[in-house]
């Protein structure tokens, strides 16, 4: 077994190679608290100098720009050589006289480098191809060599950025504003991460659903009336008969715009108006954040419950009154429980919009004579509407994103039906459904699933657009 | 303790407080107060910032009642009935009793619609043509007819400050009331748009008892007949607006409207 000889010399080696970006981190930190040290040293030096101009900045900015202008390049720095280096080193081997001997293409090629690395780097005890050993080594110096030349230049980077920045500290120097810039920077970064976050999402997305629309057609896609992506059910029928997603948007809205809403909006509507008018403020006190808390249940749980009690239920009353074909997995289930999950959601945006109202509104209708209740309805919900509306279609959004519910009490079989006993299937149901199967990556029926997230992704960016709209309009017009 | 000049005219009284006190809570913001309202006069109210006028003002239509911890003592009278007497409808009362506020407050809804609210909720249209009438002889009377009778659909929220409050005024009159309050009307307003509300006041008061609530000596002495004097909480002195400006009787009367007092 030669393969297994090679496998014999230090893997702590191979694991310090990998280690160089953690030792540039190190480094940075060593390095810039040696610059913060020796910036605070020299502007206490100036401010103690009674002969020396007064000093703007306190010298714990001075130390701290020095400490920035050492550290940040230098972490910039680790993260950028932690990916350059290894291209590096994979150019270097096949220079070397035992890369020489590498086929010159190929598969083959590839796997022997690769198991060489692999080695090299401490990855895998042993090579299986004996002439992968020979690449070892080499792997080992190109790696040790371009961990040096990274030390080298992270080093020289520190100390002339780090000097350059120590001889700046004088009395007059505005240290704070420069730190002060730095760390609104990297607030501007943190913030951003979440909107490249969604930007890399929708990238993705409109990349696998391009894809998708390779082999189905967009129109056949939008528009289709059945849906059957299983390509064991009904491997005749053409392609795009199969992915019509009309049944499941069909499902999406029934489940989660009209059955949920129906429950979610009088109640979630009637709660806000009892709490903002008619409650007491002991009552207030004790309702309102028992709604917030109910708006914290993981949905999963509201799941178990739809799934458990509530469908089993329906089913049994719908038999109970003679309807035989009622499903165990009815649309109606879900979207009851769907509404009762989104019921402390509308109320508290309506709670909001309501009392944002102005009081001189209300006391304006009582002065005409305008009983509670006529106030409530003809003043202050048409002056809250249109913040109530933007809150419902908040709701909505939420409501056809939501997956627990609908994965675990609707059912998977795409129905187009306005019988809300019916099972029906929803958008989301059905990305799982393609997800979790052992279909591979580039069959429709998997990247079907992408084509769907897409959809529902512009759906719901479009209704919180719209929504956040409606109500900055809203609260401007009593601002 | 108050001193009530004599009233020689034959004013009617419309409204008649006596001994009245309003709580908050514990603290006591009006301290026994007794006054005649008369008919077809405007009675003004005045005193420095925190004694109690508006506190008195919102008694006189049960205003009070939308603030849980206030409380009232004693007895209103509008044409002889109690007010807070539990045969009192409160919405009727209301009807009764006009209220126009500091800051212009009107609906976010069309003009048309702002006008028509009241008559529309004490029902005292009959018909589409009915309630037209009603809302131009409103605007009228409230000299806003002019400005506004070619966009009566427009929101009565996109009006000038001024136009606001007119409109208010309007709003008011249109369910026909008997008494109209009015707290600062104008004093969110600039002077030409008071010169208006002013204006408007003389030609309401031959019909209405109006009540107004006012910081300006000067506007209580334009457009009112009999001028109530108001100093933590207490009555202090109620006559004719003139006796009131050129012959106080009381000594703290008399510094508050030559200035001398905050
Ligand atoms: N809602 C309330 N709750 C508690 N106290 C109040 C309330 N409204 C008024 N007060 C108190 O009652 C007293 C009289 O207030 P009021 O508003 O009647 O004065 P005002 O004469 O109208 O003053 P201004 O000229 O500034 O309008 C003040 O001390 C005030 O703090
Ligand atoms: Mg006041």
């Amino acid at each position: 077994m030669i393969a297994l000889a090679a496998a014999s010399p230090n893997t702590t080696q191979g694991a310090a190679n990998r280690m160089s970006p953690v030792f540039l981190f190190l480094l940075a930190i060593g390095l810039g608290l040696a610059g913060w040290l020796a910036g605070r040293a020299k502007a206490r030096a100036f401010s103690r100098d009674k002969d020396a101009p007064r000093i703007v900045s306190r010298p714990g900015y001075h130390a701290w720009y020095v400490a920035i202008w050492v550290a940040v390049p230098l972490a910039l720095f680790a993260v950028f050589w932690s990916i350059l280096s290894p291209i590096l080193v994979d150019q270097w081997v096949p220079a070397t006289p035992a890369g020489q001997s590498l086929p010159t293409f190929g598969f083959q090629r590839q796997s022997m480098l690769a198991e060489a690395r692999a080695v090299a780097y401490g990855q895998a005890a042993g090579v299986f191809n004996p002439d992968a050993a020979a690449l070892v080594e080499p792997f080992r110096e190109a790696s040790r060599f371009y961990t040096l030349v990274g030390f080298g230049f992270a080093l020289a980077l520190a100390v002339i950025l780090g000097l350059w920045a120590f001889t700046r500290v004088r009395p007059a120097f505005t240290a704070r504003v420069k730190v002060e810039r730095a760390v609104m920077g990297v607030l501007l970064l943190a913030s951003l991460v979440a909107i490249l976050t969604t930007f890399g999402i929708l990238a993705s997305l409109v990349f696998e659903t391009i894809r998708f629309f390779g082999m189905v057609s967009p129109v056949d896609f939008l528009f289709g009336l059945s849906w059957n992506p299983d390509p064991m059910s009904n491997p005749a029928a053409p392609q795009g008969d199969r992915y019509g997603a009309i049944p499941l948007f069909w499902g999406t809205i029934f489940i989660g715009a009209i059955i949920a809403m129906i429950v979610a909006i009088p109640l979630g509507m009637m709660s806000a108006i009892y709490l903002t008018q008619y409650a007491s403020s002991r009552w207030r006190k004790i309702i309102k954040p028992a709604l917030e808390i109910l708006a914290g249940v993981p949905t999963v749980v509201y799941g178990y419950f739809a799934a458990l009690t509530v469908a089993p239920a329906i089913r049994d009353a719908a038999q109970a009154v003679g309807i035989q074909n009622a499903s165990s997995e009815s649309a109606l289930a879900a979207g009851l429980v769907m509404g009762v999950m989104i019921i402390p959601f509308v109320s508290s945006m309506a709670d909001d919009s309501i009392a944002a109202v102005p009081g001189s509104m209300r006391d304006g209708s009582l002065a005409m004579g305008a009983t509670k209740s006529e106030t409530i309805k003809k003043v202050l919900i048409p002056a809250a509407l249109p913040g109530i509306v933007g809150g419902v279609m908040l709701a909505v959004s939420r409501a056809i994103g939501e997956t627990m519910i609908v994965v675990m009490a609707a059912s998977t079989a795409a129905n187009l039906t306005a019988n809300p006993l019916e099972a029906m299937t929803t958008v989301t149901v059905q990305i799982v459904a393609l997800l979790t199967g052992e279909g591979s990556f580039d069959h429709p029926a998997t990247l079907s699933a992408f084509a769907l997230g897409f959809v529902l992704f512009m759906v719901t960016l479009l209704l919180n657009f719209i929504a956040l709209r409606v109500v900055k309009r809203f609260r401007e017009a009593y601002e | 303790m108050t001193v009530i000049h004599d009233m020689d005219d034959k004013a009617e009284p419309k409204m008649r407080a006596s001994d009245v006190s309003v709580f908050y809570g514990d603290k006591k913001a009006i301290d026994d107060v007794s006054i005649d309202i008369p008919t077809k006069f405007v009675t003004a109210f005045i005193g420095p910032s925190g004694c109690g006028k508006s506190t008195f003002l919102r008694t006189l239509n049960r205003m009070n009642d939308t603030i849980p911890s206030a409380r009232v003592e004693g007895q209103i009278e509008l044409d002889g009935e109690d007010i807070y007497s539990s045969g009192m409808d409160v919405v009727q009362l209301r009807a009764r009793v006009g209220m126009v506020f500091q800051k212009p407050n009107p609906f976010p809804k069309s003009i048309y619609e702002n006008i028509a609210y009241g008559p529309k909720i004490h029902g005292l249209a009959e018909s589409k043509g009915e309630l037209d009438e009603i809302v131009e002889r409103s605007l009228q009377r409230a000299g806003l007819w002019n400005e506004v009778k070619d966009r009566l659909g427009e929101s009565g929220t996109a009006l000038s400050g001024g136009q606001q409050q007119r409109l208010c005024i309007a709003r008011a009159i249109a369910v026909d009331p008997e008494v109209i309050l009015m707290d600062e009307p104008a004093s969110a307003l600039d002077p030409i748009a008071t010169a208006k509300i002013e204006e408007l006041i003389d030609d309401l008061a031959g019909r209405y008892a109006i009540v107004i609530v006012t910081h300006s000596m000067q506007q209580a002495a334009r457009v009112s007949q009999r001028t109530a004097f108001f100093h933590l909480g207490k009555m202090v002195e109620y006559g004719p607006t003139d006796q009131i400006f050129t012959n106080p009787l009381e000594e703290r009367t008399k510094d508050y409207i030559t200035g001398r007092y905050g």
